[in-house]
């Protein structure tokens, strides 16, 4: 892994473990209304200031970290598993299950992500599995298109032929033969779409459609405190900062372990 | 390939529409009404027949330009889209303004200045881009430009000085995806034999550029033309939202704050089918682009 990805991931675990231990480090309850102290400007008592109910944006910046990375990576497991799930069916036994599958795979592709992830979000009670499920049920057909690829070249190897000769079931072919070499590849492409959730939970946030309030949410916050851009950009400003230093942190690290990969098939390929 | 894939995609929408919460009939005529009432327009709508009878209905309704009325407006939601949709057209058409040749040039300078410091900045450029949130950067841009330095009105749709923020804000993803794109089909094409030819015969960096490397990177950069074209059509909600530019994504937004299911499904099928159509019509080119792709 290079120093690019170790350092983003460095920033994004920092960022997770800080908002897990938000409530040792900051002495304020993200949600406590303080109506004597809103819109306060950044000071030492309120280190980023308040909202517009006073609440102490620092505490609420950090509870909302646990909320979008939580999501995300949450998502992006969710993906991997239907997506490897769903790939490794279709790759596997090839025939009418594979046009099926595949067929519902385009179909999806065929949603425009955001759009279709709304649709799905509007149809179910707002929570956190909501988003979860509304991200995962658009991302999950590129990662099963992926595999199926990937399982069409691997079950023609000869080690495979040999498994079957000796009389192994489907379920172990696929279970101990095909699975562990279509890892490496779904995680490559968890990593790279990592940044893209984080966009997505966030947008869903600021439509209204994320984790309700009063819990933070980064969307949200913007979304709420937008009015007061030019009055208190101290409300406005953070969440954003937050949002895209982590979703550019996701990108560089999964950017880094893809041209990591590439470069470990080539060696692969050519020695 | 069309028809099954709007089939498909109606399908989907239907099968959403069917899950919302609440009962349409209910929707329709409100609490009070009579069981006798209710029971009449459940068979009208076909809601007591099996549900591939209730897709055909669907369909049927739609062939008709029908999407249902706006529980608020009572207005048609067709109508409402077709009197926002060109707005959308105009915002997403100047977003690609700028994105194309912006990220064309990006990605090709950066392509040329390989592994040196310009194609390391623009490389950086380029991932920040893609992970900004557009509504904030949107909002940034607004704080920027129009409370700051004031040169340009924050919100509102109308003509050249209102488009230009959300347009900027809408463009910044794409340039970027672009200009990543580009970069990497150029650095493969160079790569190239035919390209080496090219050299050997004695052409100039300029005419080899133009006439060899762009036009076969061309595949690649028009995909993701297509894709940000089409998604910009399908309605930039946040954007829209922001600058308060009147159309479909705004519409839909509106829609999504009041639960006003008919218009949030309108505008659901109506962006999906603008952003396959624009994906379809990107295949055709396809083929008279690339000779090799043509059916023999």
């Amino acid at each position: 892994m290079g120093w690019t990805a170790r350092i983003s991931l460095g920033i994004i675990s920092a960022l997770f473990l800080l908002s897990l231990l938000a409530p040792c480090l900051v002495p304020y309850d993200p949600d406590a209304i303080d109506l004597d102290s809103i819109r306060q400007p950044p000071s030492p008592k309120h280190l980023l200031g308040t909202d517009g109910k006073g609440r102490d944006m620092l505490a609420r910046l950090l509870a909302g970290g646990k909320i979008s990375i939580g999501i995300s990576v949450f998502a992006a497991i969710l993906s991997m598993g239907i997506g490897l799930f769903i790939g490794l069916l279709s790759g596997y036994f090839r025939g009418a299950v594979d046009l099926t599958l595949m067929a519902f795979v385009d179909l999806i592709l065929a949603f425009p992500s955001l759009i279709l992830a709304i649709g799905i979000s509007v149809l179910m009670p707002p929570g956190v599995y909501t988003v979860v499920i509304a991200i995962a049920s658009v991302s999950w057909a590129s990662f099963a298109r992926l595999v199926r690829g990937h399982v069409l070249t691997i079950r023609e190897q000869p080690y495979i032929e040999a498994a079957r000769a000796i009389g192994c079931s489907d379920l172990r072919i696929v279970w101990r033969h095909i699975l562990p070499q279509c890892l490496p590849l779904v995680l490559v492409m968890a990593g790279m779409k990592l940044g893209g959730y984080i966009l997505t939970e966030a947008a869903l946030g600021f439509l209204g459609l994320g984790v309700q309030p009063p819990t933070a949410t980064w969307g949200a916050m913007i979304s709420s405190n937008r009015a007061y851009l030019n009055a208190a950009p101290w409300m406005v400003l953070p969440p954003g900062v937050l949002i895209a230093v982590t979703a550019l942190c996701f990108n560089l690290a999964g950017d880094s372990l893809r041209d990591g990969f590439d470069a470990e098939q080539n060696k692969l390929r050519y020695y | 390939m069309l028809i099954p894939l709007l089939l498909g995609i109606t399908f989907i929408t239907f099968s959403l529409a069917k899950a919302l919460p609440g009962d349409p009939v209910y929707s329709m005529v409100g609490e009070r009404a009579s069981p006798e009432i209710i029971e009449k327009i459940r068979t009208e709508l076909g809601a007591d027949k099996g549900i591939l009878r209730q897709y055909g209905g669907y369909l049927q309704l739609l062939a008709r330009g029908e999407l249902g009325r706006s529980y608020y407006t009572n207005r048609r939601v067709a109508e409402d889209i077709a009197i926002k949709a060109p707005q959308t057209f105009k915002l997403a058409f100047a977003a690609m303004l700028i994105a194309v040749p912006a990220g064309l040039l990006l990605g090709l300078s950066a392509a040329l200045s390989r592994r040196r410091w310009v194609d390391r900045a623009i490389s950086g450029l380029t991932i920040s881009g893609l992970s900004l949130p557009v509504f904030w950067s949107g909002l940034m841009l607004m704080f920027l430009l129009s409370l700051k330095l004031k040169l340009l009105p924050p919100s509102g749709t109308g003509g050249l000085q209102f488009v230009l923020l959300p347009a900027m804000t809408l463009s910044l993803p794409a340039l970027a995806s672009l200009a990543r794109v580009t970069r990497v089909a150029v650095l493969d094409i160079r790569a190239m034999p035919y390209i080496r030819t090219a050299r050997a015969k004695g052409l100039g960096d300029l005419r080899i550029i133009s006439a060899h490397v762009m036009r076969n990177a061309l595949i690649p950069v028009i995909t993701v033309i297509g894709l940000d074209f089409g998604s910009y059509l399908s309605g930039a909600v946040l954007t829209e939202t922001i600058f308060g530019w009147d159309g479909i994504g705004r519409f839909a937004m509106e829609g999504i704050i009041k639960r006003d299911y008919p218009v949030i499904m309108g505008c659901i099928l109506v962006s999906t089918l603008c952003f396959v159509l624009v994906n379809m019509m990107v295949d055709l080119l396809y083929q008279y682009l690339d000779p090799r792709l043509r059916k023999r």
